[in-house]
């Protein structure tokens, strides 16, 4: 077991490499490749899950993996897992052997394409797994790249602003953050344990100061700030969330399917490893901060999503909604919050990865996304009756989104508001509005697009074809599944996060 | 009998397995596996049959059945935290699951008539199937977050009936209206259960009035309202969604777009009183939290403005539902005013005759492809079986002495005149009697305008009429029909109006109003939680009263003033029986003898007609108003600020400043730069050089400026 999170890691440029080596023209033998590829890490996130010991707090011993990197700045390659990002690599492998299949049909420069893809899928592993800063900021950072490319070359009309957007302003966010590491490196005296992330955590800064022009500043607050800024903008949370519907709106399916899939989790995977853990002190001080930017994208984004016209803009800004619950439960710091927050970062992928996926099943059939179109005519209607299949599977996505009890998404929701309810009551009530928005958006797209008389071009439309039921099945299964019994990933991730919860309590 | 998993989860899961079998198998199976589901609910009612006659043999008012088993556990060390999900079964739970399971029985089998040869046939017993499961479930559940659940799915199945006839625009616009409108009350809900939760950190019923009782919530208030107030409040508010209570009482007339079995079931005899039973569940909740007077009005005003409604509607299910409405406000009404028992018992006779009243509309409808009552008449000849039946629940719904609808209707109007009038309270409470006591005079009159313009006087049109074939009886069509107007005579539940002489349940004459009783919540100090297993047979726990509960903030007080009720009791009757025979004359008169023409009263009072046409303009109103103007209206202006003006000019903004910068930067430190990040400008070029093959234009200068502002960024924080 002791090399498995190697393997996960570097499997999606070991088939990257072999990918790129296949002679020219050879397109089903990239897709191919690829699709083994995504499969087999997978299958090995699977087989660490297997492996894992749900009982353990802290990172998993067995799993664990230090090499020394960059020895004068004591910079090591180490990997590890634990209950936080086991989920999230499941997740991670889940998403991108879907997206392989969704994009099946893929033409422009395919080769390249599922390259950049598997080196997108390697370069987010690395960030679920790193334990040491610098890896982590390298990963961070090796993940725009692919990202940059994916939106700037396969994406829409628009699509270089929308790559720029993305790259500029996610960009700004890391080297806020690099600042941070920096920082924290001098704060440790360039010790041994400087990237450390685990030697790090545990509130080490609460008394350091540091003076800048003169004036002294508490340590912790400022750099806590310029860790949630890096972490804030790819969650994204209000007010830095304007690049979202740009990307979503622009990328290609599969990259929407990841950006919000795994991507956007990050940002709140951040939270729960580095700005908590290692700034508990700020954090507990500013949870109110964090607790109303929360509150405010909840409905912020609801409020927009109701709005669009464009339906893959419409599910970009539930994501910001849907993210802003998970702002609330981090903010909650309760065990029922912290884990619903967790919870929600899992079930929000796989939902709101099935609800992208099938705005790119009904895109390769209609080539436009406008519910209505801007001279105010119906851009779909009467999809339920000429596609019964995608309607089914569309409704199961839209209400596991929309946090309907017996699917997944209701079951962090309520978590996350168990855990808040006490400390920020006032904010609840406002929050739970969200719920109400989150299901008239959602409901009101799905009346306008499939019920009714179908526009003209509807009836030539294909139902979901096998290829496309196989890859949704995966998360149907999962959406369902962990609605009714979500133990399973609820016992993964209770000690780890139990452990964090203890260590901002002894804060509070 | 052992309460465990093999006697009472079978209940649930009978149903529930016929909707996943359905599921997925419906269409191959034969006759889309109407089958399947009709089995499960007969099963399932065999085994609540088992439970009724249990309880029935304990003959206990304070026996009840608690067992708990855990869902999910996320304690680690010290902090506890796990939800635990059960059973609770009491005298309202048992008869309200003979209720569900027995009327769910007949409904299925009605509709394997009324659906056969219709384009949704299989997806109808699908929804069916699942909707009875989460209908069973909700009865059983032990707490207010598995209530919840069932509760939301219920909503669920709801809204796919309604939109089963999806090539309609309007179906859709009804489950949309439905499923929004009841959720504005179903997140109101949630809060309260959130609450409770931060208080007690359990929603378990016994817990709650295991609290109440010891005075947990006294001091705790939420947002600067009393706890007991605010959870009181916001669950009521669950039944108002619900129940279509005023003032969201506008998504249930639309919800008849649904096929007429379904509405039945779900939006009048089962889902709707789900809402009052959640109500009656959290009544001591209500009671501590003050909330008896505003549920009385609340029911009030509904019961009695959507009877007005119901007067000037053409369409005879619109009548059915607007007089559903009518009747959930008695059941509302009858909470607020104290009367528990026989609010409890309109929700199981209303569900029996209005079951047995949509079923016969289904019958009508599809005898003769024609729901619009001005173009029937006559069909009493056609239809002779669904005419007995219909009358049978037309004297019930009217509160005529013998039938049901009188023992609990006029109950809860007696109470209503004690509370209002005798009890000394407030005068201005006196509004709620009134009001209901306006509405059972309307109910009768609207009731048997719809029977007269249908079944009586000559056919208004005859092709209709020729087109109806003569019925004769069928099992699947007419038995449901007959057994359920069967059980709209009184003496099943109350033997008082017969006397003791008929040997109904031995010498259980008044087993209902024995059995129902307002949960005494001293009883719940010492709860027991056993779990829900296989093999367990601890089953009941009653227990002695040790704490006092101070809190009686409903009317009766310790000790209600007997004398003073049994006269109010006996003043609402005799009222009513004159109001309800004098008000079904006069609607025959004037319906069938035509002493009046109603019309030339509808022209006489035309504002009024209009606003009754109009459902008092809330329609308008939400949808115009609140919803268009409103919500739209913010939504569009968010979202132009948010892409318009917050991103172009802010954030856009901000990124062309710094490209200015990031420009004089670079021409000011060109030396330094070469030096220093030449491992960068490595990159960068390895990626132009990618690019460059690919792409072509304004990218490259992104890319310069992008390493430009990498730069920049650096020296601005590191130096």
């Amino acid at each position: 077991m002791h090399g498995l999170l190697n393997w996960i890691l570097w499997l999606p440029i070991i088939g990257m490499v072999v990918l790129l080596c296949l002679p020219k023209g050879k397109d089903q033998a990239v897709r191919v490749t690829a699709l083994v590829t995504t499969l087999l890490t997978f299958l090995l996130t699977l087989v660490l899950y297997m492996n894992f010991d749900t009982t353990i707090p802290g990172m998993q011993e067995q799993f664990s993996i230090k090499y020394q990197w960059i020895k004068f700045f004591n910079i090591h390659y180490s990997l590890g897992v634990d209950g936080i990002s086991l989920p999230m690599i499941i997740l991670t492998g889940l998403l991108f052997f879907i997206c392989i299949l969704s994009s099946w049909t893929i033409t422009k420069y395919v080769k390249a394409y599922f390259a950049l893809l598997l080196m997108l899928e390697s370069s987010v592993f690395g960030v679920f797994m790193a334990l040491d800063f610098f890896l982590f900021y390298v990963y961070w950072e090796v993940m725009l790249l692919p990202m940059f490319f994916l939106i700037g070359i396969w994406g829409g009309e628009n699509r270089e602003y929308a790559a720029i957007k993305f790259f500029l302003y996610t960009f700004f966010g890391s080297i806020v953050m690099l600042v941070g590491i920096i920082a924290l490196y001098y704060a440790t005296g360039k010790g041994v344990d400087s990237f450390n992330i685990l030697a790090l955590q545990g509130g080490h800064f609460v008394e350091n100061t540091i003076s800048v022009f003169g004036s002294t500043f508490s340590f912790e607050r400022i750099f806590f700030w310029a860790m949630f800024l890096g972490f804030a903008i790819k969650v994204p949370s209000f007010p830095f969330h304007t690049w979202l519907p740009h990307a979503h709106v622009q990328a290609p399916t599969a990259v929407s399917v990841i950006l919000a899939g795994v991507l956007l989790k990050m940002g709140t995977y951040g939270f729960l490893r580095i700005a908590f853990p290692i700034f508990p002190s700020a954090a507990v001080e500013y949870s109110t901060v964090i607790a109303i930017l929360g509150v405010v994208s909840v409905l912020y984004g609801a409020f927009c999503a109701m709005a669009q016209a464009d339906v893959k803009k419409l599910v970009a800004y539930s994501s910001v909604s849907h993210m802003g619950f998970v702002m609330l439960g981090l903010a909650s710091m309760t065990t029922a919050g912290m884990n619903g927050a967790v919870l929600q970062m899992f079930n929000h992928g796989t939902s709101t990865a099935m609800m992208f996926l099938m705005i790119g099943v009904l895109y390769e059939r209609s080539h436009h996304r406008w519910i209505v179109r801007p001279d105010g005519t119906k851009g779909y209607g009467g999809l339920y009756a000429h596609m019964p299949k995608y309607t089914t599977i569309f409704i199961i996505g839209m209400f596991a989104s929309l946090g309907l009890p017996g699917l997944s998404g209701f079951i962090s929701e309520a978590l996350i508001f168990l855990g808040i309810f006490k400390k920020f009551t006032t904010i609840t009530v406002i929050a739970v509005l969200g719920l109400l928005i989150g299901a008239a958006y959602l409901l009101w797209m799905f009346k306008r697009m499939f019920f009714g008389e179908a526009v003209e071009e509807v009836k030539s439309y294909t139902d979901m074809n096998a290829r496309e039921i196989f890859y949704m099945i995966p998360l149907c299964v999962a959406v369902i599944v962990f609605g009714i019994y979500p133990s399973p990933l609820l016992n993964m991730m209770k000690e780890s996060v139990g452990s964090l919860v203890s260590l901002l309590g002894s804060f509070q | 009998m052992d309460y465990t998993v093999s006697t009472i989860a079978p209940i649930f899961l009978f149903p529930f397995f016929a909707f996943v079998i359905n599921a997925f198998l419906g269409r191959k199976l034969p006759k889309d596996g109407n089958w399947v589901s009709l089995i499960g609910i007969l099963l399932s009612f065999v085994f609540s049959l088992r439970v009724f006659f249990d309880f029935m043999g304990k003959y206990d008012t304070n026996f009840y059945v608690h067992k708990v088993f855990n869902w999910f556990d996320l304690s680690v060390g010290d902090s506890v935290f796990k939800i635990d999900l059960g059973i609770y079964l009491d005298n309202m739970a048992v008869v309200m699951l003979l209720m569900v399971t027995g009327v769910a029985s007949l409904i299925h089998i009605f509709s394997i008539w009324y659906m056969s040869g219709d384009r949704r046939h299989g997806r109808f017993f699908v929804f069916l199937s699942l909707f009875t499961s989460a209908m069973i479930g909700l009865v059983l559940a032990n707490n207010l977050l598995l209530l919840f659940i069932f509760w939301e799915i219920m909503g669920f199945c709801s809204y796919s009936l309604i939109g089963i006839y999806y090539e309609k625009d309007k179906a859709g616009d009804a489950s949309l209206k439905a499923f929004m409108t009841t959720r504005v009350g179903d997140v109101l809900f949630l809060l309260g259960i959130l609450a409770i939760w931060a208080v007690i950190g359990s929603v378990d019923y016994v817990d709650i009035y295991k609290a109440i009782a010891e005075g947990t919530f006294e001091s705790v208030t939420v947002m600067g309202i009393g706890m007991t107030t605010f959870a009181a409040f916001t669950i009521f508010c669950g039944n108002i969604g619900k129940s279509a209570q005023f003032p969201l009482q506008v998504w249930l007339p639309d919800a008849m777009m649904g096929p007429t079995p379904g509405s039945a079931l779900i939006h009048a005899a089962t889902m709707v009183a789900a809402g009052c039973y959640l109500s009656l569940r959290m009544y001591p909740l209500m009671e501590a939290g003050g909330l008896t007077p505003f549920i009385a009005f609340i029911g009030a005003i509904t019961a009695f403005g959507a009877a007005t409604i119901a007067l000037v509607q053409k369409d005879l299910k619109a009548v059915l539902a607007y007089s559903t409405i009518s009747q959930l406000g008695y059941m509302v009404l009858g909470i607020g005013v104290g009367s528990y028992n026989a609010a409890f018992m309109h929700v199981i006779t209303h569900a029996i005759f209005k079951a047995c009243l949509f079923m016969s509309a289904g019958s009508i409808i599809h005898s003769v492809h024609e729901q619009m009552m001005p173009k029937l008449g006559g069909l009493s000849k056609k239809l002779p079986i669904t005419f007995l039946c219909m009358v049978a629940c037309t004297l019930a719904i009217s509160g005529v002495p013998f039938f049901t609808g009188f023992v609990s209707k006029d109950r809860i109007l007696g109470d209503a005149i004690y509370w209002g009038m005798m009890a000394g309270q407030n005068k201005a409470f006196a509004i709620v009697p009134i009001l209901g006591f306006l509405g059972a005079i309307l109910t009768p009159f609207y009731m048997t305008r719809m029977m007269c313009l249908i079944f009586l006087g000559k056919p208004r049109d005859q092709h209709v009429y020729d087109h109806c074939h003569q019925e004769h009886f069928s099992l699947t069509q007419h038995l449901p029909l007959v057994i359920l107007s069967i059980f709209t005579l009184g003496v099943f539940f109350s033997g008082a109006l017969i006397g003791e002489w008929v040997p109904v349940f031995g010498a259980k004459q008044e087993w209902f109003k024995v059995l129902i009783e307002a949960p005494n919540v001293n009883n719940f100090v010492d709860t027991i939680k056993s779990s829900f297993g296989f093999s367990d047979s601890v089953t009941s726990s009653m227990s002695v009263t040790k704490a006092t509960y101070t809190h009686q903030l409903g009317y009766f007080g310790p000790n209600p003033d007997e004398h003073g009720v049994h006269q109010a009791h006996f003043i609402g009757a005799i009222l009513s029986i004159f109001l309800a025979i004098g008000s079904i004359i006069a609607s025959y008169l004037v319906y069938v003898r035509g002493i009046t023409d109603p019309n030339k009263w509808a022209n006489t009072f035309a504002p009024v007609y209009r606003t009754l046409v109009n459902k008092y303009y809330f329609d308008d109103f939400y949808l115009g108003v609140v919803i268009q103007k409103g919500l739209l209206g913010f939504n569009k202006f968010l979202s132009w600020f948010d892409m318009g003006v917050y991103d172009r000019i802010f954030i856009d903004g901000w990124a062309k400043v710094n490209f200015f910068f990031v420009r004089l930067a670079g021409w000011f430190d060109d030396k330094v730069i070469d030096s220093l990040v030449d491992l960068n400008g490595i990159i960068v070029k390895i990626f132009n050089v990618i690019f460059r093959k690919l792409q072509t234009g304004r990218i490259q200068w992104y890319l310069v400026v992008m390493f430009f502002s990498l730069v920049f960024i650096n020296y601005y924080f590191l130096l």
